[in-house]
This record gives structure tokens, sequence and C-alpha cells, in this order.
């Protein structure tokens, strides 16, 4: 029996202890869902603690042959999209891409080469601003893909949708994506000449 | 080739041969759209997963303990308003009884003798009921359907004891 099932039996007769070990296990995919659904840091971390709540007392009405990444990953998204539904509320400043959730990086200067990884970082801010714009469900279905790596049948069980569903909603999502990718240009870059000092 | 099947490709994220990877980069060189849908693509394949800040699962900890405080007091609160919602019914069921205890006490007395009374001769009179009932009822009924009606009654006290069971367990922890 692995570790995660040990834990989960374990959680189940009442161990606190257990039910901590899978919180540290999935607290960064259930925060990272969490904030690319709600796109602050602050809402991120209330939604992905109410998850675990919402796991805890659910727990003994979990299934044991499910994957528990996928239970949980499923609670999160739920919760996600009726947060979202109920406040009518997308913000999604993803000016935020660190990973201890600052609003603020510096581009890598060790990586071979920092202007590069800039530019990355620029696309990514820029696709995931137009992230936003997709409806709820679809949005929680291109994170559960492209984040997760989770198949459409994965997606469809976690979101309560039929395969077939998953897999209009994907396309329609990349679509629009792309879509809004052609139509919105990107921010020109200040172009900096070969003797000007990065400071200017 | 028309643009269809390489849209087709790109959103299906079909496995390509060599020659159809070729003519996939041909086409994405001259259409735009299939150009952005494959860089949307690839950027949302090397997004990266964000991290809460430290000490997530002590504020998890933290947050299940004013919870479960928060439950703790909603229950006694609960239990309270019941005991005294039903003090109250009690009391008001009781009102006249207990205004009579203030009258003479000759006046209560008699009450009490006769309820007294009344207790004892309801009760006689049920059981004298009940024993003709049986009575009659033993001799109508084949023993069948005495074994039937027992067997029900032992179904429904099952079931009425494990619903009382099942609605008075308090979770253990989760």
């Amino acid at each position: 029996m692995t570790d995660e099932k040990t834990w989960v039996l374990q959680a189940q007769q009442g161990s606190d202890e257990a039910f901590t070990q899978l919180v540290e296990t999935y607290q960064k995919p259930v925060y990272n869902l969490c904030y690319r659904m709600l796109g602050e840091p602050e809402l991120a971390e209330d939604a992905a603690q109410e998850t675990f709540l919402r796991a805890y007392q659910g727990l003994h009405r979990y299934d044991t042959s499910r994957p528990f990444g996928t239970w949980i990953l499923s609670i999160a998204a739920h919760y996600c999209i009726d947060t979202l539904r109920r406040k009518k509320f997308a913000l999604f400043s993803m000016d935020a891409e660190t990973d201890d959730g600052a609003t603020f990086e510096m581009p890598d200067a060790s990586a071979l080469d920092p202007e590069t990884e800039s530019v990355r970082r620029e696309q990514r801010d820029r696709l995931h601003l137009f992230l936003k714009k997709l409806e709820t469900t679809d949005r929680a279905a291109v994170i559960l893909r492209y984040w997760y790596d989770f198949s459409e049948v994965e997606i469809a069980n976690a979101l309560n949708l039929t395969v077939s569903a998953v897999k209009s909603r994907l396309h329609r999502a990349r679509r629009a994506l792309a879509g809004m990718w052609q139509e919105e240009p990107a921010p020109a870059r200040p172009e900096r000449r070969a003797y000007e000092t990065p400071a200017f | 080739m028309k643009h269809q099947p390489f849209e087709e490709w790109l959103l299906n994220e079909t496995p390509l041969s060599h020659a159809q990877k070729r003519e996939l980069d041909l086409h994405v060189r001259s259409c735009a759209y299939c150009s952005a849908l494959l860089q949307t693509e690839k950027i949302l394949r090397s997004a990266k997963m964000a991290a809460p800040a430290e000490g997530f699962s002590a504020r998890f900890q933290a947050r299940l303990a004013e919870r479960r405080l928060a439950d703790h007091r909603r229950r006694l609160r609960g239990v309270f308003l019941f005991l005294l919602a039903g003090t109250f019914f009690l009391f008001w069921l009781a009102a006249p009884s207990l205004l009579a205890l203030f009258a003479s006490p000759q006046a209560w007395i008699a009450e009490m003798v006769k309820w007294g009374i009344f207790f004892v001769t309801t009760l006689q009179a049920v059981m004298q009921a009940g024993t003709v009932l049986l009575r009659v009822v033993a001799d109508f009924l084949p023993p069948f359907a005495w074994l039937i009606l027992i067997s029900a009654f032992a179904g429904f006290s099952l079931i009425w004891s494990i619903s009382l069971w099942r609605f008075t367990r308090v979770s253990q922890g989760v």
C-alpha cells in the first residue's frame, strides 16, 4: 500500500497527522489550481484552505479506488467555479508568477539567456491575462489539462462533465486563446542600444 | 492543403509523422491563426506551478481548530435552545397544574385524587380492551399472519434503531 493510501485510511479513522501529510503533499497543486482560477494569492490561499477543510469533512465519502489527487483537485475546481459564479468576479492579475505568491519577479539572471527568459515570462503573463476571459468551466478544463496533464476522462470526472463536453470545451478555449493572441498585440518592448547599460 | 486538418491536428494534439510535421511547419509559417494556436499551446505547456507561502499546513491546522470550535459552539447553542424550548413547552403544558399548587391544599389534593382515579380506571379499561382484542384477533388471525406481523415489527424496529444510530453518530475527525 502506498504512503498516500495509508494516510487516507488513517485520516478516515480520525488521524490529524495523516491528514496533515496529505495537506503537505497536495498544498502546491491545490493552491496552484486556485491561483490560476481566481488570480489573487489571497483568494487562492483562502480557496485552497477551504478545499482542504471540505476534503477533511467529506473524507468519509471519498472513494479510495479513485486517486486522491483527482478528488481533491475536483473539490478545488468546483469551489473556485462556485466562487467565481457567486461573485461574478473574474479578476486574474497574472503579474504574479512566482512560486511564493509574490507579485513581482526579476528575470532569472542565472538562466542561459535572461532576455529570452524575460520574453517568455511576458508571453506567459499575456496568455494568463487572456485565460481570465474564458468561461470559468473552460478555464478549469484548460488548467487541469495543461498544468496537471489530466486526460479528458480525468477532467470529465473532476468537473462532472461528459468526455465529449470536455473535448469541445478544450477546443473552444484553445480557439479563443489563439484568437485573442492574434487580435491583441504584445506590448512593445523598449529597445536597448548595444552600448547602453541595462540600468537605462 | 486546406487549413482545417492542421487546426484539428493542433487541437487534438494528434501524434504526427515526420512528413506531417513538415507540412504543419510549412503551414504554420503562412497561417497566423495556426501559429497562434501552436504558440499558446507551447506557453501553456511551459507554465509554472504557483506555490503557497510558507506555513500553509500550519495555517490549515489553525483554521481547522477554529472551525471545530465554531462547530462545537453551534452544537452547544442548538442543544441549549432545544432545552430552553422544551422547558418552556413543558411549563406551558404544566401551567394549569402548577397554578393549582398555589391554590388551597384541599383543591389540589382533590385534583390529584381525581387524576389518580382517572389514570387507574383508564389503565384498567385499556387492559381489558386489549385482552378482549387479543382474544378476538388470536382466534381470527391464522398463525402465518402472526409470523408476518411479528417479522414486520422486528424489521421496523431494526430500521428505526439503525436510523437512530446513524443520525446520532458524530463523525470522528473526518
